[in-house]
């Protein structure tokens, strides 16, 4: 197991390293002058010229990125150009924000995504399996972001009882697990969950129906095994594919909520995205990709790590 | 029974109102028992009721258009806005503006600066006297040096303090500023690259941060080099910033909240907020604003959605307006071969508009139809004798002496955008002018493009291919300080690269007036010079004037006392906040 | 990640014959939910093909004293947007380019990825290793940060979102053919045509091409409702079409502040994007059924 572990860890340092480099090119293959947030458009020429100069944007591409590269190995990824401020403590609080955001509504998500999904696929092609269908199926087809902005305008503005945007009433820095802070996070978690629930909800209906309409469920329950224990079976069978899909969803989670915290103004690394986007602030932008599509990289290391301890067949591959 | 009613009455008057009305009650109800025992629990209850009072704060928290808290230590970004949320309300600079009234043209005024006055032998030199006994937020005074310091910051490059990310924001808006020297405690004198009467009107975008804050969190700051030193410094100081102005800085959450409480000692007494704390929250979708002001989420947010402005009146917000110094027109392009270069067509088509019905049918109230840059009443309107209202009948006549007709449609090109700061509707507004001119025999092509490519093509001019070909461009521009106003559409030296003269404007009767005004250095003859300028950009049809824009705000009706002055700015201090 | 697709996703009978095709069209004609699905969509589709001779009112041609008119106002059935124009007529002509931006990305991720991932699965080897751990690098971004990320670089735009919805498709579309192709590959046919002296070519294009499609092209559909949402999406955050184009999400987006004024008028292009995206949904379902391709 640990061999594996190891074996894991290695294969992804390439794709981590090609990770950074996509993100810069994709980063500096944009037109667009990337001083925009700090210079005027009615600045003088050798005003522009000496900001380029302090910033280091006249440097050839290769320099810009091996530096860039260097700092990011040490921890640094730069200042924001429109705030000044160090990228990666902006990161950092803006994952935090959206790590609570995913989680609590990753909670919802895969609780009901699991409870549909394992009673649709106990009572097959019945009308309970019908309904958690197309639950499920209303949930992976909804633009969410549209979904959030109608709950806003039922649940904020018309019945007064949540609050419409925001972390907390304080601000995320003074986040606490209480109702009035909760209460912010409404609203927010309930959309995002919808898409995971759907997808869950699907997987699991199929790998319960699947395992329940196999020989050996049937030997099981001629040999007399209670339900309990048929159920047991079930889980166990459809563990890692579940945990699989709920670990992607996760991922998702974390670095696709930018429509929904644009909608509720969430302060987490998709509003931080969407901001870096139309400042165009170069490090910013890069400084945030990197270290979601690293998170994301991580997480389905320790998903797979996570498969093959269950599912010891999956090492071989 | 009637001693609950005596008591709502009476400790209600005695806490002013402040405190909730529901625990005296309760005290009165106690004291009717008549024991000793009773009153005194009264009184301790009541010198509870009276301390809670006491400490009850007053917050009023503000839902910007910004999407980002504008920048915190001193120079702001986010356009005036950002002056208007985290410069005038921390910072002070040598001149301010005048906010006090809702009626009078906005003008400038001394600010931590009491006089000024050009040196008679070398135009290029100032002196300015600073107000004594000012104090930044940390303790420090406010002298000569900390001018000379602030000046420095984005001027001087070797300066320890020098940041050239403040640089682009702060030199384009003092265009002439050359440098400072100090001649003692209270006497700075400030150099100009030529001469430049305007200095004292730029002079307000300096905001004066403490020098001696700065150096303490430099002297602690992490860092290989001095550069890296003094970035590290700015972002410290950002987060915990010393200024001089009405409020100091409380909280500071990145790109959530900022906010902001009173400052008791500022210098000018009639200036101390009667407000304790005020929170300011970046919401740039109008949608959201709305939600949140409509959800009790915040008490006053800027620009409403104006489809959301009945609705918010009738659940009794209030919603404030004012004519900002603020133009939306169209931009002639002057080249060789473009239409408007016959005055005849630039007049006819500022006739052929009706504003007025602009105003009403499409943007629910919330334009002021424009005559020129500046309306009357404003010291830089002069006296233009062609006055721009709506006449079909006189445009459609020029334009017959011109040679068009019914026949014979003048085909113009206007490059816009969809959306973009102070672009208000860009589309609708575009779409009523290409249906008005239609009546004058002009054939308008709207050419819609990405707002920051707009941008950016204005100074290119309309010479360059990303003109497109068009004949007219619709950027809105801000109309405070005469070099933004007017010079630099105006002048002829200003036109691209250099400035934003798109058009290729090349008159010598404005390039004398330039001139002139800018080398008046007595601010009354100087402000008549400026009027004659403008007079005569009026008469020579210089731009399609079509609005200005007013700068709308919906708040709770629980504040009171605030003006809404003819500016992008607003004084904060006047306004309370009742419970 | 590798296992997920491969246990999503298991190409069932290798064997295919036209009997086959048979059975799946009659298996898709008796599925009731299947047909009204194609049928609406095959509606909207036509619907959006014809637009300019249904008589519809002009979708760019505005009238501000009409604006946001209630549904079922005279000559305007569906009320009319912030600008006073037919609603509709944009949500009809809007169906043009939001069908347009949300299908063509996953058509050209099935052409680009199908070839990519036969020629990986069945050449194998070095190629196999270069194309896998290109598509892996892709993997490693979230899908909606990675449209997200290469529209903000290559800036809003209709061609530019439809490119970078392609590159979010490559890689899923690559990884599912080439897992299929692998499982084909060894399969006896294939050794006998190899034996019988095929060129590899050959072989891809005659045997493995034709058992490994059906499950891509069902996994493709399936991409096609998150394609419409992503899209739309992109157009939402001011990333994809531009005003004054008719196009689902951007009008979601530029009708949001009419939602005080007229929810029902504002609420529309949303559901536009639902029916078609549910209709994509339970399509595919009943195609994944009736071609008996497990989950």
């Amino acid at each position: 197991m640990l061999a594996y572990v190891a074996r894991r860890f290695v294969y992804a340092v390439p794709i981590v390293l090609s990770v950074a480099l996509v993100c810069f090119l994709l980063v500096h293959i944009t037109p667009g002058d990337p001083l925009v947030a700090v210079l005027p458009a009615d600045a003088s020429q050798e005003l522009a010229a000496q900001l380029r100069t302090a910033y280091g944007f006249d440097r050839p591409l290769p320099v810009q990125f091996g530096l860039w590269l260097w700092k990011a190995v040490h921890g640094d990824l730069g200042n924001s150009i429109a705030t000044g401020r160090p990228v990666l403590s902006e990161v950092i609080r803006a994952v935090a924000n959206t790590v609570t955001l995913a989680v609590v509504a990753a909670v919802i998500g895969f609780t009901l995504g699991l409870f549909f999904g394992i009673v649709a696929g106990y009572f097959r092609n019945t009308w309970i399996d019908k309904v958690a269908t197309s639950v499920a199926i209303a949930g992976v087809s909804l633009p969410h972001y549209w979904l959030g902005m109608v709950l806003v305008i039922i649940f904020s503005v018309q019945l007064n009882w949540l609050p419409a945007v925001g972390a907390g009433p304080g601000g995320s820095g003074e986040w606490k697990w209480d109702w009035a802070h909760l209460s912010y996070l409404v609203l927010p978690a309930i959309t995002t969950s919808v898409i995971p629930m759907g997808i869950v909800t699907r997987t699991v209906r199929a790998l319960t129906g699947d395992i329940l309409s196999q020989d050996f469920v049937e030997a099981l329950r001629a040999k007399g095994l209670s339900e309990t224990h048929v159920f047991r079976h079930v889980i166990k069978n459809a563990a890692p594919t579940a945990l699989a899909v709920m670990g992607l969803q996760l991922g998702y989670m974390l670095g696709g909520s930018i429509l929904i915290e644009t909608v509720f103004s969430w302060p987490g690394s998709g509003l931080l995205l969407n901001s870096a986007i139309f400042q165009r602030d170069l490090p910013l932008l890069q400084g945030t990709i990197l270290v979601l599509a690293l998170f994301f990289v991580f997480l389905n290391l320790m998903v797979d790590i996570a498969q093959a301890s269950i599912d010891p067949r999956i090492k071989r591959g | 029974m009637h001693t609950i009613k005596s008591a709502t009455q009476e400790p209600a008057t005695a806490v002013k109102g402040t405190a909730s009305l529901r625990s005296p009650v309760i005290v009165r109800r106690t004291a009717s028992l008549r024991s000793p025992m009773a009153l005194a629990m009264m009184a301790v209850a009541a010198s509870f009721v009276l301390a809670q009072a006491a400490v009850a704060e007053t917050v009023v928290r503000i839902g910007m258009t910004a999407a980002d808290i504008p920048r915190t230590l001193g120079q702001p970004d986010q356009g005036f806005e950002g002056n208007r949320f985290t410069g005038l309300t921390m910072y002070d600079a040598l001149t301010g503006w005048d906010l006090s009234s809702s009626d009078k043209a906005s003008v400038v005024v001394p600010g931590l600066a009491t006089e000024w006055a050009v040196n008679p032998d070398d135009k290029t030199k100032w002196v300015f006297k600073l107000r004594p006994g000012v104090k930044f937020h940390d303790g420090s005074p406010f002298n000569a040096d900390a001018v000379v310091w602030n000046v420095e910051k984005v001027l001087k490059q070797d300066a320890p303090q020098f940041d050239a990310s403040q640089v682009g924001v702060t030199a384009s808006r003092m265009p002439t500023l050359a440098s400072a020297r100090k001649i003692d405690d209270l006497t700075v004198e400030l150099s100009t690259k030529e001469p430049d009467s305007f200095l004292p009107i730029n002079l307000t975008n300096l905001f004066m941060a403490s020098p001696s804050k700065w150096q303490k969190l430099y002297e602690s700051a992490p860092g290989a080099d001095a550069k890296a030193k003094s970035q590290a410094a700015w972002a410290a100081f950002a987060a915990d910033a010393s200024g001089t102005g009405p409020w100091k800085m409380s909280k500071f959450t990145p790109r959530e909240r900022l906010e902001v409480v009173k400052n008791p000692e500022y210098w000018d007494k009639a200036r101390v907020p009667k407000v304790d704390r005020m929170v300011m929250l970046p919401m740039p979708e109008a949608n959201a604003r709305t939600a949140a002001l409509l959800s009790g989420q915040v008490d006053w947010i800027e620009a409403p959605a104006p489809d959301a402005v009945p609705q918010l009146k009738q659940r009794g917000f209030t919603i404030y307006s004012n004519e900002q110094p603020h133009v939306w027109p169209w931009q002639f392009s002057r080249i060789e071969g473009s239409p408007w270069n016959d005055i005849r067509v630039r007049k006819a088509a500022n006739l052929c508009v009706d504003r007025e019905g602009m105003k009403d049918g499409l943007l629910a109230g919330l334009m002021v139809p424009a005559t020129g840059t500046f309306e009357p009443g404003h010291p830089w309107r002069g006296k233009p004798t062609f006055e721009i209202k709506y006449d079909k009948a006189a445009a459609q006549k020029l334009m017959q002496e011109a040679g068009y007709g019914p026949s014979k449609k003048l085909t113009v090109k206007t490059q816009t955008s969809a959306s973009g700061s102070g672009q208000m509707q860009p589309l609708p507004m575009n779409e009523y002018l290409q249906q008005a001119l239609a009546e004058c025999y002009f054939d308008v092509q709207l050419d819609v493009i990405e707002w920051n490519t707009l941008f950016t093509n204005w100074r290119r001019g309309a010479k360059d291919p990303s003109a497109n070909g068009a004949h007219a461009t619709n950027v809105t521009y801000a109309a405070m300080d005469p070099f933004f106003a007017m010079v630099r559409f105006l002048q002829s030296s200003m036109a691209p690269p250099v400035s934003n003269n798109w058009g290729f404007i090349n008159d010598p009767k404005f390039d004398a007036l330039v001139k002139k005004a800018r080398e008046t250095f007595d601010p009354k003859e100087r402000d008549a010079a400026l009027a004659e300028l403008h007079a005569a950009s009026v008469d020579d049809a210089a731009f399609l004037y079509v609005a200005h824009d007013v700068g709308p705000r919906a708040m709770t009706a629980k504040i009171k006392g605030l003006v809404q002055p003819k500016s992008w700015f607003v004084d904060f201090s006047t306004m309370s906040m009742t419970p | 990640m590798t296992v997920i697709t491969e246990s999503v996703l298991q190409a069932a009978p290798v064997t295919k014959t036209r009997g086959y095709w048979g059975t799946v069209g009659r298996r898709i004609l008796r599925d009731k939910v299947s047909l009204i699905c194609a049928c609406v969509l095959i509606a909207i589709f036509l619907s959006a093909l014809f637009a300019p001779w249904l008589g519809l009112a002009d979708p760019y041609q505005g009238s501000m004293i009409r604006r946001l008119r209630p549904i079922g106002t005279p000559n305007y059935p569906l009320g009319s947007d912030e600008l006073g124009r037919d609603m509709l007529a944009r949500l009809i002509y809007g169906g043009r380019l939001s069908l347009i931006i949300g299908i063509l990305p996953v058509v050209f991720a099935f052409m680009i990825g199908t070839v990519l991932g036969i020629v990986a699965g069945y050449v194998g080897g070095k190629l196999n290793t270069a194309i896998m751990r290109t598509v892996d690098v892709f993997f490693a971004f979230p899908s909606v940060l990675l449209a997200i990320a290469i529209s903000g670089a290559l800036g809003a735009g209709i061609v530019n979102s439809i490119v970078s919805l392609t590159i979010v498709f490559v890689p899923q579309i690559t990884r599912v053919a080439e897992s299929v192709t692998t499982g084909v590959r060894n399969m006896d046919f294939v050794d006998a045509a190899r034996a019988s002296g095929a060129g590899a070519l050959t072989i891809m294009r005659v045997h493995i091409l034709g058992n490994v499609l059906g499950p891509i092209f069902v996994y493709s559909t399936g991409l096609i409702s998150v394609s419409m949402i992503l899209a739309a999406g992109l157009s939402f955050l001011g990333l994809g079409t531009k005003p004054p184009e008719p196009e689902w999400g951007l009008m979601l987006n530029t009708l949001r502040t009419a939602i005080y004024v007229n929810p029902w008028v504002a609420a529309l292009p949303g559901v536009m994007i639902f029916a078609v995206s549910i209709c994509f949904n339970l399509l595919s379902d009943g195609l994944r059924s009736a071609m008996d391709i497990r989950e």
